[in-house]
């Protein structure tokens, strides 16, 4: 296929365009915006499907498009500095493209049936259209500052759709605490942009692969430590918070203040996840920071932990949010791992389970009115037996559910099965990797529990709230409402992306030997294959040659040496049987609680009870950085420095001159009255006075007088010249 | 090349005929005396573009064509002397846009509107004099002319305090001009009271390197000791820390046009002191103090943004950003790289309209509720729930607010990038602080917007009307530079960037 301009823009541009225009439309013409917003998403999804195919007929592991433009130029003479733009799309923008524009058209149709009745319906679409614009700008970036631009961009989507329901108090609590703490991350994100901007001259990942190649980044030192550390722990802190990675995970639970739609797009599918993809994009860095230990370590800690929370949690989006935690968790420690191909994948699976359990939960969520409230239900312990009242929704649910839990078949087992299997290789290779693969397994475990626990209790068993359940109106199916979720269900198979099944041929363009064509077309970008790379400035025609990739064929080893790849394969198989051993482990054990009811959850809630305070208080995170961080440390100093700053340091050091002043002035008016006036002037006139009287005294016309006067002057002369002379 | 020496005469004194003509309109007619300023200020605005229009952007330094030079003291070789680069056409076509839309925001003054608007045009005249002078005499001249109207216009215009805020803001920048008048004085007998002695660029290029000065029986390296009297003088506008408790007081104080002409152009005459006369003159001294500079500026980001989280007032709240930001300009003149100076005079510009939107905003608001409490000194909210009250005049709010605290796709993020840029390979560490700044600058903002915009409508608030079309008429042109310049910078930067580069070069010799 030619690639023109014309064939890549429209996917950012129709939906910043919808944004653009419903702006100022939505007020008036509410439906007319809702459509121009879906129109121009299912656009963007016909152009990302183009490319997709285009991608998947040249079936090359090296196939990419990059073109470059000047954003601002400030050189003069001999400086030089430019900031160049540009579109990046290989195989793993390629498939995220498929996937950001698929799921956000679903999301889109969902939102015309669970918005609808909403007073700011085409508001949520505005939002809606310039989110998508701005992911998939992202997802099509070339270089970190571009990401940053976009990045923040949604951060600020997020923190207007959490606050959507802005005259709740918590939904403006939630919003601000979305964008402070995910800001935190993004300082640090542009702290590395700085640093990798001052060795390699611009942020290109093709121009960081060339320079670490090179060996740029040896020796170079930052704050006292290597700067490809500095470097690669600033991105990665970006990720941390994007992604709700420990310790900044604490936004997350929060922004389901948000309708649920936007969870499912924002805070499921595709923002949280663009932190991951960051980190991958990044992923040489990572590697010459010596970061990937620690990035193993929070991806870990991640997953066991917010898998913990979501067992006492009874908000049906609740657990979905800190499930989501948890899944990030499982990226990240994929990335820590060395398994960049089923951090990936995981990415675009749990993209579309996890949109799917959503929009699910919405549409419970949603046919639960509560009469005397006027609100929707969000609570388990009122719901139960829905199955019977929403049977799409419960299969579609039921299909997503499985794929969480990692099923075999489905399309989670698929790809966090990898993600084990690389870690318990990892763990075999240095001990330090230990940890990161146990809590990794022990997180599957919980995450069996809770999900079924989750399924159990809304759609099983008997109605809790029987008034609720009897108000609840049958599912109907409906072109907005279930077919989203059907379709989003039907991609929870395992067979769209693992491919060693039969049935690949279900999307038609897929090459006949694309056996595993996600591990054999996304693999990690080696640096060396950078070193004389070149970009193509941006042009309406395309000038590539075409026959320059080869096709990539299925390789049952993947390069490696045959004896490796048994190892690799026999450990996978291990992780596998340990994966299915623990799903089975973890449903029966939510079955016998929740299920069967043979064990009471109230037993485990006592006999553990601080464990549970713990898990209730997710582990003390907001307390401490509310009630400690900002009400303890952050605001008192403000208040401090504010005071010092009016109260002290201009009342005193500034306005106190005015005394020193009135005081200079206080001495020279004494000055000025007793020595000048008193003394100086009326001194003078004093003395002329006095002057008078004496010499109205001598002229007294008196001769006798005048007599003593000249004998008196001349004996006191002529003493005095006798002295002298 | 075609001479337009004449456009530069007009510019300047364009706000100068509309002064002398209010005063001669009868003080009864109010609705004329308004009009005409209106129509005086958009002339100029125009006669800007028009500079704009005929700029040449490629070259560095100042354009020969529109060089204005007539002997004013000869016999000390004073001349009128005016000229234009790429760092004062930025601030030029700032000015023009900004009074032209403040005359619109004073269209609710009542009280002695014929003083009023013939003060303001007066002051638009004295700050166009500063950013056109190429005479250090004249420049001196106006900068000073320009507190007399700006000490009446807060002193009988203004609120509670507003004799207090009037003389402070008097005195606090009559102290930095002595100290730049001794720098001016000690410049015309060290350069040889030669018929150059004034002239700003004549005296450029670092000349007195060698020079020493006995003062008190000690030696001083005449460069350092002149840069930190002229240093005092500009940072004092800035303002930088710990020059800048007069900011807070006047901002609050001063009317709403005033506020916003104070933060929005005022506060950038410090900065482009530094760029026309300190950093040229005494490049070496410039260089030696770029540390000391950094610190204090970063101080300032800090400093700044903490004090704004703290206060209760709106406007303060503001008033504070402004530090902090300008803080952030101080970074970028610290760094003397192509990116940060680049940046600092961007960021000049994009604050200048950010924080002008900020004010007039406010000043929206107090027009109808006539207190600026965020939250009451007795404790009670002062504003809530006005998103649901006033949506549309909430939506320029956020672009507002988005806008300052450098949300990227809005000006703000651009200058504050490139300055980071610069700053970085210079002082990493500073740099690392200064983030903490990008922080808090959230912080405050979005605090302030959630305690006064979200929740529900309190009862005070429910009589509040959303802005009318004379508001959105004036909002509107600077929500379009706001977001223009966020996504296409190139306009401004190839306005300024031969100037800034040639500066840069200049700097890098020493």
């Amino acid at each position: 296929m030619d690639y023109t301009i014309s064939s890549i823009a429209p996917i950012v541009l129709l939906p910043f365009f919808a944004f653009a225009i419903n702006a100022f439309i939505v007020k008036r013409f509410t439906k007319l915006a809702v459509f121009i917003s879906c129109a121009a998403i299912l656009g963007s999804f016909g152009f990302a499907y183009n490319i997709f195919c285009d991608f998947m007929t040249v079936y090359s592991a090296d196939y990419h498009i990059h073109k470059t433009f000047n954003w601002f130029n400030l050189s003069h003479g001999n400086l030089n500095f430019k900031v160049d733009m540009g579109i990046y799309i290989d195989n793993m923008s390629a498939v995220m493209l498929l996937m950001v524009t698929g799921a956000a058209s679903l999301i889109h149709i969902f939102s015309t049936y669970y918005m609808k009745e909403d007073v700011r319906y085409g508001r949520f679409f505005v939002y809606l259209s310039l989110f998508t614009s701005a992911m998939l700008g992202l997802v099509l970036s070339d270089n970190l500052l571009s990401v940053f631009i976009f990045w923040e961009l949604m951060g600020f989507c997020s923190y207007s759709l959490i606050g959507f329901y802005y005259e709740k108090e918590g939904a403006g609590n939630a919003s601000i605490k979305a964008f402070m703490t995910t800001r935190v991350g993004d300082v640090f994100f542009l702290f590395g942009i700085l640093a990798i901007w001052s060795i390699v001259g611009n942020v290109t990942f093709v121009d960081i692969y060339k320079t670490i190649a090179a060996g740029g980044f040896d020796g170079a030192m930052a704050l006292g430590i290597p700067l490809a550390t500095v470097a690669a722990f600033s991105i990665f802190m970006g990720t941390v918070g994007k992604s709700a990675q420990v310790p900044l995970q604490v936004w997350l639970p929060d922004a389901m203040w948000g309708p649920t739609p936007c969870s499912a797009l924002i805070h499921a599918a595709t923002m949280v996840a663009a932190g991951v993809y960051l980190s991958l994009r990044c992923y040489p860095l990572m590697e010459v920071g010596n970061l990937t230990t620690a990035i193993a370590y929070i991806g870990g800690i991640t997953a066991f932990g917010a898998a913990t929370i979501a067992l006492v949690q009874t908000d049906i989006k609740a657990v979905l949010a800190y499930s989501t935690i948890s899944q990030l968790g499982y990226m990240v420690l994929g990335v820590g791992v060395g398994s960049y191909n089923a951090a990936f994948m995981h990415l675009i699976t749990h993209a579309v389970f996890k949109a799917c359990l959503f929009l699910s939960a919405g549409s419970v969520i949603h046919s639960l009115h509560d009469h005397h409230t006027h609100g929707h239900v969000q609570e388990m312990p009122r719901m139960g037996g829905l199955r019977k009242k929403m049977p799409y929704t419960f299969i579609a649910m039921l299909l997503c559910t499985f794929a969480i839990a990692g099923v075999p078949l489905f399309s989670g087992f698929v790809s966090k099965d990898r993600i084990l299997g690389d870690a318990l290789l990892a763990a075999g290779y240095s001990k330090s990797f230990i940890i990161p693969a146990a809590l990794g397994f022990g997180g599957a475990l919980l995450t069996a529990f809770y999900m079924f626990r989750m399924m159990f209790l809304t759609f099983f068993g008997e109605p809790r709230d029987k008034e609720l359940y009897d108000h609840t109106k049958e599912e109907k199916i409906s072109w907005n409402r279930n077919v989203p979720l059907l379709i989003l269900a039907v991609f929870t198979l395992g067979v769209f992306y693992s491919g060693s099944l039969t049935g690949q041929k279900i999307v038609k363009v897929f090459p006949k030997d694309s056996i595993e064509w996600f591990k054999t077309l996304i693999v990690e970008p080696k640096v060396e294959k950078f070193q004389n790379y070149q970009s193509e400035p941006f042009a309406w025609t395309d000038t590539r040659n075409k026959t320059r990739f080869e096709r990539t064929k299925y390789d049952p080893t993947y390069g490696l040496p045959q004896e490796e790849y048994d190892h690799v394969h026999h450990v996978h198989l291990i992780g596998a049987g340990m994966s299915v051993l623990i799903v089975i482990l973890g449903v029966g054990m939510a079955a016998m609680m929740y299920l069967l009811r043979l064990w009471n959850p109230g037993w485990w809630v006592n006999t553990f009870a601080r464990f549970y305070r713990a898990l209730q208080n997710k582990y003390y995170f907001d307390d401490m950085y509310v009630k400690g961080l900002i009400k303890k440390g952050l605001l008192p100093l403000n208040n401090l420095l504010a005071a010092i700053d009016m109260g002290i340091y201009d009342r005193y050091a500034i306005d106190g001159w005015q005394y020193v002043v009135r005081k200079i002035y206080l001495v020279s008016k004494w000055f000025d009255n007793i020595m000048v006036d008193t003394v100086a002037v009326d001194g003078t006139g004093a003395s002329v006075r006095l002057m008078n009287i004496v010499l109205r005294t001598l002229q007294s016309g008196r001769v006798q007088f005048y007599f003593i006067i000249i004998i008196f002057l001349l004996t006191f002369s002529s003493y005095i010249f006798n002295q002298n002379f | 090349m075609q001479a337009h020496s004449n456009l530069l005469n007009w510019i300047l004194w364009m706000p100068m005929i509309g002064a002398i003509v209010t005063l001669l309109i009868p003080s009864k007619m109010e609705k004329g005396i308004r009009w005409w300023s209106l129509v005086n200020t958009l002339t100029t605005f125009i006669l800007t573009l028009v500079l704009y229009s005929k700029f040449d952007t490629t070259v560095p330094g100042m354009q020969e064509a529109f060089n204005v030079k007539i002997p004013w003291i000869a016999q000390f070789h004073i001349n009128y002397s005016l000229g234009i680069d790429g760092i004062s056409l930025p601030m030029i076509l700032l000015t023009g846009l900004l009074f032209f839309l403040c005359i619109m925001s004073s269209w609710t003054i009542t009280k002695q509107i014929k003083a009023y608007f013939s003060l303001f045009l007066f002051l638009q005249c004295s700050v166009f004099g500063v950013f056109l002078a190429l005479d250090f005499f004249l420049f001196y001249v106006f900068w000073e002319v320009m507190l007399i109207p700006m000490f009446f216009l807060i002193g009988i215009w203004g609120g509670e305090n507003k004799e207090y805020a009037a003389v402070k803001f008097f005195l606090y920048t009559f102290f930095g001009s002595i100290l730049m008048l001794i720098g001016m004085v000690a410049l015309y007998y060290a350069s040889g009271q030669g018929a150059d002695s004034f002239d700003i660029l004549a005296l450029s290029g670092g000349h007195f390197r060698n020079l020493n000065l006995e003062l008190f029986g000690t030696n001083f390296a005449f460069n350092k000791l002149l840069f930190i009297f002229l240093f005092i003088g500009f940072a004092i506008k800035v303002p930088v820390f710990p020059f800048h408790t007069w900011l807070p007081h006047a901002h609050v104080q001063a009317p709403t046009a005033i506020s916003v002409i104070l933060a929005g152009v005022l506060l950038k005459m410090g900065t482009y002191g530094f760029l026309r006369i300190a950093y040229p003159i005494f490049p070496e001294a410039s260089k030696y103090f770029s540390y000391s500079i950094a610190v204090l500026g970063i101080i300032n980001v800090i400093y700044g943004a903490f004090c704004a989280m703290a206060q209760n007032d709106v406007k303060k709240l503001v008033a504070y950003s402004s530090v902090s930001h300008m803080g952030f300009v101080m970074l970028g003149l610290a760094a003397m790289t192509v990116q940060g100076m680049n940046g600092a005079v961007l960021q000049m510009f994009n604050h200048g309209t950010s924080t002008a939107m900020m004010f007039l905003l406010i000043g929206i608001l107090y027009e109808r509720s006539h207190h600026r409490w965020i939250v009451k000194p007795d404790g009670t909210k002062g504003f809530g729930g006005l998103y649901t009250q006033l949506p549309k005049f909430s939506i320029i709010f956020i672009i507002a607010m988005f806008a300052s605290m450098g949300l990227p796709g809005l000006s703000g993020f651009i200058s504050e990038a490139l300055i980071f840029l610069g700053i970085y390979e210079r002082f990493t560490s500073i740099t690392a602080l200064g983030l903490i700044g990008l922080l808090i600058g959230a912080a405050y903002l979005l605090w302030m917007y959630k305690r006064m915009f979200f929740g529900d409508v309190i009862d005070e608030c429910k009589t509040y009307t959303d802005v009318n079309a004379r508001e959105i008429a004036y909002m509107t042109p600077l929500c379009i530079a706001v977001i223009v310049f966020g996504i296409y910078p190139s306009p401004i930067l190839n306005m300024m960037r031969a100037s800034v580069g040639k500066l840069v070069s200049l700097l890098a010799t020493f």
